[in-house]
């Protein structure tokens, strides 16, 4: 195999987007962020329910390729499926631990100024995340 | 005896605007049009086995939103042992409605709302045949 096959080109984030809570809606928003917005090049998504149905490609590519999970909860739903289905994930990150006990976040549909700020923060830390690793990755193959 | 409720549960597709708009669909259901009848839970917690939620699926009638054909909230429920009321395809719609066309995956747009004012309405028919008696 040639060395720079071995190189990593995308990192794959993995979010909950629980339906029944808000902070599944923050998840969203915030990997969307990353995907669209500020890492378009060096990330690519992979469907939840997709991939828990059975997608052998997302599920082979999560095993091959670093992830970063995104959770609604304590449960953690996206990060014990990648684990489940693919081997250890990167990073996880749990929204709750972005949320401040003097905030109450309560829009599912409709994400408020307060939520969208908590949303763009993790957007920051899972896009600085993927820098690292690219360049962890990048400095392991030079 | 609680009256049975529906349980309405969308694929949340992250990839492409249609499952947005399965995911915008069911809020304007449970949260709106048909608030008393229904709620949502959470597709991913259903399908890591959560007792809690696979018994609530179980006592209730179900219906999914699907984006898109490879039809996810469907075949995860249908794993944990369910077979929906009713299951719906968002491309289905928006085929027949080529003016409503969503736009982006964060925000659908106008076409987009419109979608799913169509999508809504035409399920809120069928949730109100389903818990009729």
């Amino acid at each position: 195999m040639e060395e720079n096959e071995n190189k990593i080109k995308k990192v794959g984030i993995v979010s909950c987007s629980g339906e029944d809570l808000p902070e599944g809606t923050i998840s969203r928003i915030a990997t969307l962020e990353v995907l669209l917005k500020k890492k378009p090049f060096g990330t690519t998504t992979i469907c939840l329910p997709l991939f828990i149905a059975g997608g052998e490609g997302d599920r082979l590519f999560a095993k091959n390729n670093p992830t970063i999970t995104v959770d609604g909860c304590e449960k953690l739903c996206a990060k014990k499926a990648t684990e489940k289905y693919s081997g250890k994930v990167t990073c996880s990150i749990n929204v709750r631990n972005f949320i401040n006990s003097n905030t109450k976040v309560c829009n599912k549909r409709n994400l408020n100024s307060r939520e969208k700020e908590i949303a763009g923060k993790i957007a920051d830390v899972i896009s600085n995340k993927v820098d690292d690793i690219l360049k962890e990755s990048k400095s392991y193959n030079d | 005896m609680d009256k049975k409720k529906v349980i309405v549960i969308p694929c949340s597709g992250i990839g492409k605007p249609i499952g947005t708009v399965s995911r915008e669909t069911t809020y304007e259901i449970v949260e709106k049009l048909r608030k008393e009848k229904c709620q949502t839970v959470c597709l991913a917690l259903l399908t890591s086995g959560d007792k809690e939620t696979i018994e609530k699926l179980n006592k209730n009638y179900c219906i999914t939103i699907d984006g898109c054909a490879k039809h996810c909230a469907k075949k995860n429920v249908e794993a944990c042992n369910k077979i929906p009321d009713k299951s719906y395809m968002i491309l289905k719609f928006a085929a027949a409605n080529p003016d409503k066309k969503p736009e982006g995956i964060i925000d659908i747009g106008n076409g987009g709302s419109d979608l799913v004012d169509t999508v809504a309405s035409h399920i809120v028919k069928d949730i109100d045949e389903l818990t009729k008696d």
